[in-house]
């Protein structure tokens, strides 16, 4: 706008200019045509004579178009500024207008008409072109009046920006103040009185109980999802390269496991061939202890559920009156889980229900009356048995929802024994798919065969044809060898004792022919890496040759036969070097869960070592046959 | 009590920021924070518990919501709704 104004008074300012100009230039003809006209009346014949004489003498003159010199000068300015400056030419017009008068005398000539011009000579400069150097996108022409400049937008938005915060934030604030007006006055509703009724409803503990233990295993994720791999971090990963094993946790709780020791450790199932996916809990470790002898009050016998994943707190916690010695989940109900206890009692808990026994067996002569240190199942889904053994001889086999009394009792007895019948049982083991013919290990380290009934050509009992003699202590763990893979191994069974050994057995069928009582079998292999008593040995459930051993050292020991047969190839001290009590293995044989002495269950973790190559089935069976076949011709040798 | 002791023993897990447990109005029951931000997140996370369980309805008529997890930058809020109470536990994740 300021630009346009300029511009008109501009122009006016050369209209005006020129106007002038010609206004002068009229004037100046004006006064030309005086100054003509007044030289020639005041003349003088004199001055005629003379102009004859110069005029015939040089000739015309010609006329000086100072006119034209004012014309071009006059195109030459532009529009725009214009600033007149006047150069003094009187002389030129004054000589010019001088000597034409020299000429006028002679009237025959013809003497053109000089008028004197007041010439104005305007000297305009160039119009300055300012030019704006803006870079915008559009191209749009700098005539439009520059509005305000991108600094003062910017400016103006913040401020608006600004502003709206300051009313958003005033909005917020005056609903929390709203809010918390009307916190306080719901406060105080939520009195002392309803807290502590509510704190104590039952549905409140349920409540307690149950979404503490979601939110314990949520907590327990040890992978952070969120990871940003693109960060360079070093973190070793945890590979186990071949021989090494690492504890993956370790169970215990305060206020059940203390001051108690564990004596039985058991994973939520067995292999087997059928599975059905929803009812195996991998996960679920359950383990017995005994009593507590500083806690009178508390129920002496405890059976815990532990899960990996929730590693601070049992699952479950089961009561029992009397010690619980072993333990086991039923093999076929996910739910179940069965204990012998000290006092001969076969009890029955349920995952779904409290923590006393949902069934118990009678304390009376139908049962047993002596503790029960083993138990196993056998059978299938539907026709399944529980087997336990006291430790007075008693076998009896129960119906798992019957257990007001046993469906058949059998008097384990050794008559040829020189000083009493009883054979105190204290291991038991039957082969994997067999029903009928179980193994026990006594107390005196003798280890027998049993038939639970009388078949043809033997006897239900104690089979006397062989005794399978070579420890010299009580055994404390029986184990054949699980059937799986392409070579049959469980006819050997492994067998440990009080006399720091552990020995490998082949089971003699029963013969046809006619054998001398008391046949005396010898042991296949005898290992004797142990510096302690062994307090268990279990076969790996996933690969042949490798079984795992526990002992009163505090050491837990794993062998593989096909590579070592004189050391294990691994081992370590677990925990505080208490003894170990019992061991089992996981289903995918990699875990091994140990109940030690302190009340403590360890999980151990063995690595690729659990998988089994093709080849490792040969290789073992060389091994046995080379077993075999010395001791077949070492016979004479006596085993130590 | 066994609820005091639930309540202890989570909260003296490392990790773990703390403990709070709200009733199905969003009134704070109990809490390890302070009082004040405790009350915080009482009527935050309700609120946020509401939201989703209806979201969670409203997708799915058959389906509810079991479990909320928030995870943030800080820290990561573990909710477990039941039918009438809320338990909110805060802790920061292993990585950090």
């Amino acid at each position: 706008m300021e630009r346009r104004l300029e511009l008109e008074k501009k122009r006016q300012k050369l209209a005006e200019l020129r106007r002038a100009r010609e206004e002068r230039s009229r004037n100046a003809l004006q006064v030309s045509q005086q100054l003509q006209e007044s030289p020639v009346s005041a003349g003088g014949a004199a001055r005629r004579d003379l102009d004859d004489l110069v005029a015939s003498l040089v000739g015309e003159r010609p006329a000086t178009p100072t006119l034209t010199i004012d014309g071009s000068s006059d195109a030459g300015s532009d529009k725009g500024n214009s600033s007149a400056i006047a150069s003094p030419p009187p002389y030129s017009s004054s000589s010019g207008s001088q000597l034409p008068h020299g000429g006028l005398p002679h009237v025959g000539r013809l003497i053109p008409e000089f008028t004197s011009v007041d010439a104005v000579i305007f000297d305009i400069p160039p119009k300055e072109r300012v030019v704006y150097n803006k870079e915008v996108q559009t191209v749009e022409g700098s005539f439009e009046p520059q509005g305000p400049t991108e600094e003062e937008i910017r400016q103006q938005i913040k401020e608006e920006f600004a502003r709206e915060e300051q009313l958003r934030l005033e909005i917020l604030e005056a609903e929390r103040l709203e809010k918390e007006e009307v916190l306080p006055q719901e406060v105080p509703e939520l009195t002392d009185e309803e807290r502590k009724a509510i704190l104590q409803s039952a549905d409140f503990v349920e409540f307690m109980d149950h979404s503490s233990k979601i939110v314990e295993r949520a907590m327990t994720e040890k992978y952070d999802f969120m990871k940003d791999y693109t960060l360079g971090l070093d973190d070793e990963t945890e590979d186990l390269n071949g021989n090494r094993m690492r504890l993956v946790s370790s169970f215990h709780d305060d206020r059940w496991t203390k001051n108690r020791s564990v004596t039985d450790v058991g994973w939520s199932s067995k292999v087997r061939v059928t599975v059905r996916a929803n009812e195996m809990h991998p996960e679920l470790i359950v383990s017995s202890y005994n009593k507590n002898p500083l806690a009178v009050n508390e129920p002496d016998g405890i059976v815990c559920v532990w899960n990996i994943h929730l590693a601070d707190r049992p699952e479950f916690v089961f009561h029992s009156q009397s010690d619980v010695l072993t333990v086991r989940f039923s093999d076929f109900h996910p739910n179940l889980i069965i204990g012998g206890t000290y006092s001969g009692q076969i009890l029955l808990w349920d995952t779904r229900a409290k923590t006393l026994p949902v069934l118990k067996t009678h304390l009376s002569v139908g049962g047993h009356t002596h503790p029960v240190y083993t138990m196993d199942m056998v059978g299938t889904q539907n026709a399944h048995n529980l087997i336990s053994v006291s430790t007075d001889g008693t076998m009896c086999s129960w119906q798992l929802d019957m257990l007001a009394q046993p469906q058949e009792t059998l008097a384990l007895d050794f008559p040829a024994h020189p000083i009493t019948d009883e054979v105190a049982v204290t291991a038991l083991g039957f082969p994997d798919g067999e029903t009928n013919a179980f193994w026990v290990g006594t107390e005196e380290g003798t280890v027998y065969q049993a038939n639970r009934y009388a078949r043809a050509g033997s006897q239900a009992g104690i089979n006397t044809v062989y005794s399978y003699k070579g420890h010299f202590g009580p055994i404390t763990g029986l184990h054949f060898h699980p059937l799986f893979g392409p070579v049959d191994f469980s006819d050997l069974y492994l067998t440990c004792s009080v006399d720091w050994t552990v020995k490998l057995w082949r089971k003699r069928t029963h013969s046809k022919l006619a054998i001398p009582d008391n046949a005396v079998v010898h042991p296949l292999y005898s290992f004797e890496a142990a510096d302690d008593y062994v307090y268990d040995v279990k076969w790996s459930p996933t690969h042949p040759a490798i079984f795992g051993t526990v002992e009163g050292s505090g050491k837990f020991d794993v062998w593989n036969l096909n590579m070592d047969t004189e050391v294990p190839v691994m081992s370590t001290i677990v925990g505080a070097g208490k003894a170990l009590n019992k061991l089992s293995w996981s289903k995918d044989g990699r875990h091994a869960a140990i109940g030690s002495s302190d009340g403590h269950v360890y999980v151990y973790d063995i690595g690729e070592m659990a998988t089994p190559h093709a080849e490792d089935w040969n290789i073992l069976q060389r091994t046995v046959n080379e077993m075999i076949s010395t001791q077949s011709h070492g016979s004479n040798q006596s085993e130590f | 009590s066994e609820v005091e002791e639930t309540i202890r023993r989570l909260s003296s897990k490392k990790n773990v920021q703390g403990v709070v447990v709200v009733n199905q109005l969003g009134l704070m029951i109990r809490s390890t924070l302070d009082a004040s931000l405790g009350k915080q997140y009482a009527t935050l996370m309700s609120d946020l518990v509401r939201m989703a369980r209806d979201s969670v309805t409203q997708l799915d008529a058959q389906n509810e919501l079991t479990f909320l997890r928030i995870r943030t930058k800080k820290h990561e809020i573990m909710i477990c709704p039941e039918r009438e109470y809320l338990m909110i536990v805060v802790q920061t994740p292993e990585s950090s």
